[in-house]
């Protein structure tokens, strides 16, 4: 908790997925009640993977934070080295282009066919999202000159 | 054209005032933009939503059945390319949104960061969650199903059950008694214009009270910039991450979404004759639980007005809100809180957050009595006793780990 580190993002990513472990064996629990039968998602399953969903993307953004942030501020600017990130940046470019046409043609097929797969287009769209944050941290590492300031706390900002 | 439209509107002034504005690095703020990005993400997946949403339980003829025309638009959504994705990404933005929300208040509580000068923006924090909360279930009755028709009555009648204002709320919420034609109608104007503006307008005030104050500095920055601000700029570089958090947060959501329907009307049906057996809203199980543990017979009369156990549904929530307010105004202070506090550090504290979570949980244990069976007796003692064992414990463990130091204050 003192600086930005790797503690707390590691220990939310294992809670995370200690939630989605409890709301999977409450899913089995409660198709074997009901003979075998698959059953929507309880209100309790809905809760653990909500609380999961906010743990992991915690976890997540945090590694990111320390990655690309530090773990603690040192005041001045800070040049980037891009080194060769141009072909990193490249391959998610182009990775995104095509998922991005795959996730169109699944909605052509989806038009033609009047059946919808909403797996396969959730997973498609949310990778599509994933690869744009891919670049962003990309650009970020590799390009982005780090300004870090200090400033007076009765500064004018923003009255 | 930056300097025509500069001359106009001193776009060079705001960009320092704003865009400039230092915030601090360190992942525990994440959870309030988590919180501003479920909202966004209900907001644009809402818009499409509202398009094809019709709002009344007007029969209307889909194929050989009569279906209620909310229902059946619901069942157009989900049968339009990408449709059911995004509704259901809807109701997911809605349970994180919610959980988010909770959690980044138990972080402001854990680092005494509702502390003054920000005890106006904690008052703020706490209205959004109850907002957020009424906002999830005014949505949850829409698609009017099954489920969703019994749960939104289960609601109607713990309002109803109010002293005095009971039917007064009912007819200005609910449109009468639910379900009525009016209902439906009234839900959706609350859902899709009342508390989205009304969130909306605190989440500004919200942030701009927070520029105004600055974020609360983490520990480190003590040593490395003492009594000042450390801090990167919004632009361009605190928007990028934020511009990353959003995409990676989209991207999770849509997968979950897509893989989980997680209100799978067909599988409940339009509302019928028989009753199906609900459990509120995951939220809402905890007090659902402490419900349950209340004899059905337990009612008494104050003034002539009759008060019967659902109302306790209301109290206690209403007291919890009201406790929470007044939190931060029971621990003046002279000085302004400039860097959070370590939880280690002030173990009382901390002891008490953690013994409140373990109130909920065992209240929503206690929301699952039908299947786990437990004597009456033994609940009370997991709910009221439970999290008084568990915060003595976590106290007595802060204490072994993290001994007293020379000055902590240690509350």
């Amino acid at each position: 908790m003192y600086r930005n580190d790797r503690v707390i993002p590691f220990f939310t990513l294992v809670f995370a997925a200690a939630l989605f472990l409890m709301s999977y064996l409450d899913g089995r629990h409660i198709t074997a009640l009901s003979g075998g039968k698959p059953q929507p998602l309880s209100v309790g399953q809905i809760g653990l993977i909500s609380l999961g969903l906010v743990f992991l993307v915690y976890g997540i953004i945090g590694y990111i934070s320390v990655w690309l942030e530090g773990r603690e501020l040192r005041p001045g600017v800070h040049k980037a080295r891009p080194g060769k990130a141009q072909w990193v940046g490249m391959a998610l470019s182009v990775l995104a282009v095509a998922l991005s046409g795959l996730f169109v043609q699944a909605i052509v097929h989806s038009l033609r066919t009047q059946e919808n797969h909403p797996g396969a287009e959730g997973i498609i769209f949310g990778s599509i999202s994933l690869t744009v944050a891919g670049l962003l941290m990309v650009y970020k590492h590799y390009y982005q000159d780090d300004e870090v300031h200090v400033e007076s706390e009765d500064s004018e900002v923003p009255w | 054209m930056f300097s025509w439209l500069d001359e106009r509107l001193a776009l060079s002034r705001m960009y320092k005032k704003f865009f400039r504005k230092m915030f601090p690095v360190h992942h525990s703020f994440f959870l309030g933009e988590i919180t501003i990005f479920s909202f966004l993400t209900l907001v644009l997946t809402g818009v499409f939503l509202s398009i094809n949403f019709e709002p009344s339980i007007r029969m209307v003829q889909v194929g050989t059945k009569q279906l209620p025309a909310a229902y059946a638009s619901v069942q157009f959504i989900d049968s339009l390319p990408f449709g059911m994705v995004i509704r259901s990404m809807h109701h997911w933005a809605a349970s994180v949104f919610i959980a988010a929300a909770f959690l980044h208040m138990i972080r402001i509580l854990l680092t005494g960061a509702y502390k003054k000068p920000r005890e106006i923006n904690w008052i703020i924090g706490l209205l959004l969650l109850s907002f957020a909360v009424m906002a999830a279930f005014t949505g949850y009755s829409l698609p009017f199903d099954a489920f969703s028709a019994t749960a939104t009555k289960v609601g109607y009648e713990i309002a109803a059950s109010i002293p005095v204002l009971g039917t007064w709320l009912g007819q200005l919420f609910f449109g009468g008694t639910f379900p009525t034609e009016h209902s439906i109608p009234r839900l959706t104007a609350i859902h899709m214009i009342w508390l989205p503006l009304i969130i909306g307008a605190l989440i500004g005030a919200h942030v701009l009270i927070m520029f105004l104050q600055k974020h609360t500095q983490p520990k480190y920055a003590e040593k490395v910039a003492p009594g000042k601000i450390l801090g990167v700029p919004f632009w361009p570089q605190q928007a990028l991450i934020m511009g990353v958090l959003f995409a990676v947060f989209v991207g999770v959501l849509a997968m979950v979404a897509g893989l989980f329907n997680a209100n799978p009307i067909e599988h409940f049906g339009p509302p019928g004759p028989a009753t199906p057996t609900v459990k509120p809203d995951w939220y809402f199980l905890w007090l659902y639980g402490f419900l349950k543990m209340i004899p059905s017979s337990w009612h008494f009369t104050v003034f002539g007005v009759y008060v019967g156990p659902e109302f306790i549904g209301v109290l206690i929530p209403s007291l919890l809100i009201l406790f929470g307010f007044a939190f931060p105004l029971l621990q003046p202070s002279k000085t302004k809180l400039r860097y959070l506090e370590l939880p280690s550090e002030h173990p009382v504290r901390t002891a008490t957050v953690i013994g409140v979570l373990a109130f909920f949980i065992a209240s929503t244990i206690a929301a699952y009595n039908a299947e786990l069976s437990l004597s009456t007796g033994f609940l009370w003692f997991l709910v009221l006793l439970g999290p008084v064992v568990v915060a003595v414990l976590a106290y007595l463990l802060l204490r072994a780990i993290y001994p007293r130091r020379e000055g902590a204050s240690g509350d």
